[in-house]
């Protein structure tokens, strides 16, 4: 098939965005699922879609292409872009274009037949005119409608088509902001398309851009927690093998400190609420309602009093574990008392003396509360952990830390 | 759907050709033009073509168009139910006291409740608070304006400074749930307030001469990587947000190149800190300095387990 700039499915292009955008460092021989030749496509694609933002290394053995982003200079999304390259067939754009030609205004009202008639009159200009007959008209017609774009309404045995309503342009500012902060933002860059171009007055600090690869997946998820059902969700394991299982999508767990989000769905077949990344989602199809939602809904609810991050399960066997540290400070650093009281979530801080305080928490997973922990070296007086292995496994990383970047480090490599 | 030639960057350049043409007759120039500014980098080769030899009847030969009444696509249904959403969030606010009337109908995509932001500091900026909201809208429309403002803003001590300012542009973290301005100040003031500290602004007209700072506050950060415990990706994940380079040094060993302001130095320390012995530091020097006095310190209550097996 000849190449096209345009994609016809936006799950074969996703994998190689989100690699070329987090790893950015394998070579075309690398990628090694796919043929080559399906790699030189999709990433002459990704260079076309995202002309700036793509860049290239050559070394001596191969060529590699990354994407690179600082996104706080940026206004929008770039990946916002490649939802916007849906590909589509030449009949599909020209019926687009005189349709909404001919129903130019909410009150103009008309039946197939006679909107059949109009489209032929517009094309009558033609050398060799376009034909549409009845039932392409009328299948275009029926998916506007549910798109909203079109209505249809029953008069005696025929339907009449007229456009939807339009709204009131939106602020703006009020869509450059939500565009980048909150889910399916590409949405308000559709709506933003509409708009005349300005510069955006808003920059974004810590902002990720890969949860727009994931629009899609997250429109399924919405809709499943939406309408209270069971969904149909396919996901690709480590080896990339497909399985699937009956879920009750209840919430969408964003990170913006990883950049990764996450489903906690109820799993009826183990019983039990776990986390799935929506990246490792390749479909979700809403399934039939749950009559139990409310329940296992709450059930996360009460769950998120004892969860960190997203794990519901132990890398111990216990179901619960404890953990506290206390921290040091001078009288000139109470700003890390701040922020052990604002990065807390479900823990609780107790500040023991003047200098000191202790932070405490009983959660199903202690190990995502590590990386934090570590953020505290220099000042961490003391450390209980009731697992222990994880207590020893903290304490050996300090010691290696403190081999790594003593005197003899040049001959102390990373572990 | 979201993925829907609906809102295709195509059928955008292609509205705005049929537009211009219902107007005058569409030059092969202007018809590229118009392309190259709504679509992508290679779509002028598709478009183009696909007008001219007429497999998209939708213009003729003299770059005029049958369709002298287009007036766009309305908003779809998945549009609405986008912004319908909006609305169940508190930073709304911001903008908007009502939900619009065309909105009433509408289900939402999502709900806010329907979300968790797990990681998201606790103290982010009031978007309840009616002088919050107040100042912010105020900023907003002096950034258009080009308006200066006269800014009283509690300092690191809590003590009241007072900042005239020409508001440049307004800086979100999903992170801290913060809203920071941005501009350009007289004198030595930094040009960056946090918008949660600002006790009261307003429109200064008095004289004023911004002093622009011409210095790069950017630099590098230099890493090696051992991918155990699925450090690779974690780490990678992580810094996304920045400018960055990755080189593959041996087998699961990696050379991370990325690019920060020097003003958020700290924060990218405890940051690196975070993965403990899975990164080393390799530049800048300062840098390494950084870690090493903070492990240093950390001696005093963790000592280290054998001096000298560490070769000192």
């Amino acid at each position: 098939m000849a190449y096209t700039e345009l994609i016809k499915t936006f799950s074969r292009i996703r994998r190689y965005l989100l690699e070329f955008y987090v790893y950015g460092f394998k070579s075309r021989e690398e990628y090694n699922r796919r043929s080559s030749r399906s790699y030189d496509d999709e990433r002459r694609r990704l260079e076309s879609l995202l002309a700036d933002n793509i860049r290239c290394r050559r070394t001596v053995e191969s060529k590699t292409v990354y994407i690179s982003v600082d996104s706080r200079t940026g206004e929008h999304n770039p990946f916002f872009r490649v939802l916007k390259a849906k590909s589509f067939t030449d009949g599909d754009i020209t019926l687009h274009f005189i349709l909404f030609d001919i129903l130019s205004s909410p009150d103009i009202s008309l039946s197939l037949s006679e909107i059949t008639e109009l489209i032929d009159e517009r094309l009558s200009g033609f050398e060799l005119p376009r034909t549409f007959d009845l039932s392409t008209v009328r299948k275009k017609l029926n998916e506007y409608c549910r798109e909203g774009i079109i209505i249809g309404e029953k008069r005696g045995r025929s339907i009449y088509y007229r456009r939807s309503e339009d709204i009131p342009p939106c602020d703006r500012d009020m869509l450059d902001l939500f565009t980048e902060i909150v889910p399916c933002g590409v949405i308000g860059s559709f709506l933003l398309d509409r708009t005349e171009n300005r510069d955006s007055i808003f920059r974004f600090k810590h902002h990720y851009l890969n949860g727009a690869i994931d629009s899609e997946i997250m429109y399924g998820i919405f809709d499943a927690i939406g309408n209270k059902c069971f969904a149909d969700i396919v996901t690709e394991s480590r080896r990339y093998n497909e399985n699937g299982s009956i879920l009750v999508p209840l919430k969408l767990m964003i990170s913006t400190q990883s950049g990764r989000q996450y489903l906690m769905a109820y799993d009826t077949l183990s019983r039990r609420i776990k986390p799935i990344r929506t990246d490792r989602i390749q479909s979700i199809k809403t399934a039939q309602p749950c009559p139990e939602y409310d329940r296992y809904r709450s059930l996360l609810d009460r769950m998120q009093e004892h969860i960190w991050g997203i794990s519901t399960e132990s890398v111990s066997s216990a179901r619960m574990e404890h953990i506290d540290f206390t921290v040091f400070f001078y009288a000139d650093e109470l700003h890390i008392l701040r922020r052990l009281e604002r990065e807390k979530r479900c823990g609780t801080v107790e500040q023991l003396t003047e200098n000191t305080a202790r932070f405490s928490a009983d959660v199903y997973n202690v190990t995502e509360l590590i990386p934090w922990v570590r953020t505290f070296i220099c000042r961490i007086t003391e450390i209980h952990i009731s697992d222990k292995a994880a207590e020893k496994r903290f304490l050996d990383d300090i010691q290696t830390m403190y081999r790594m970047y003593s005197a003899a480090e040049e001959r102390h490599d990373i572990q | 759907m979201i993925f829907n030639e609906l809102y295709s960057a195509y059928y955008k350049a292609v509205s705005e050709v049929i537009r211009t043409a219902a107007d005058h007759k569409v030059s092969a120039g202007e018809l590229r033009h118009i392309v190259e500014e709504n679509a992508f980098s290679e779509s002028v080769l598709a478009i183009e073509p696909a007008l001219r030899e007429q497999r998209w009847q939708l213009l003729y030969e003299d770059g005029s168009t049958p369709l002298t009444a287009y007036s766009g696509m309305p908003v779809t249904e998945l549009e609405k139910r986008w912004l319908r959403s909006l609305y169940t969030d508190p930073r709304i606010r911001l903008f908007s006291d009502d939900l619009p009337s065309y909105l009433e109908d509408v289900q939402p995509l999502f709900r806010y409740e329907d979300i968790c932001v797990f990681d998201r500091y606790s103290d982010g900026d009031p978007y309840d608070d009616e002088g919050y909201i107040s100042r912010f809208r105020l900023i907003l429309a002096s950034i258009h304006s080009e308006q200066p403002l006269e800014i009283y803003v509690r300092n690191r001590h809590d003590e009241p400074i007072k900042v005239i300012m020409l508001p440049k542009c307004l800086e979100y973290s999903e992170k801290d749930d913060k809203f920071r301005l941005i501009g350009e100040c007289t004198g030595l003031y930094v040009n960056v307030v946090n918008l949660g500290r600002i006790i009261s602004c307003s429109p200064y007209n008095g004289s004023f001469t911004p002093v622009k700072t011409s210095r790069s506050t950017t630099d590098t950060l230099e890493f090696d990587l051992y991918d155990s415990r699925n450090a690779l990706e974690r780490v990678l994940m992580h810094f996304a947000h920045f400018e960055k380079q990755v080189i593959k040094t041996a087998s699961r060993r990696y050379h991370v190149i990325l690019r920060y302001d020097r003003n958020d130095e700290t924060e990218l320390l405890i940051r690196i800190l975070s993965f403990g012995p899975l990164v080393k530091v390799t530049a800048p020097k300062s840098f390494i300095l950084l870690i090493k006095m903070r492990l240093e310190r950390q001696k005093k209550y963790i000592p280290a387990a054998n001096e000298e097996s560490s070769g000192n």
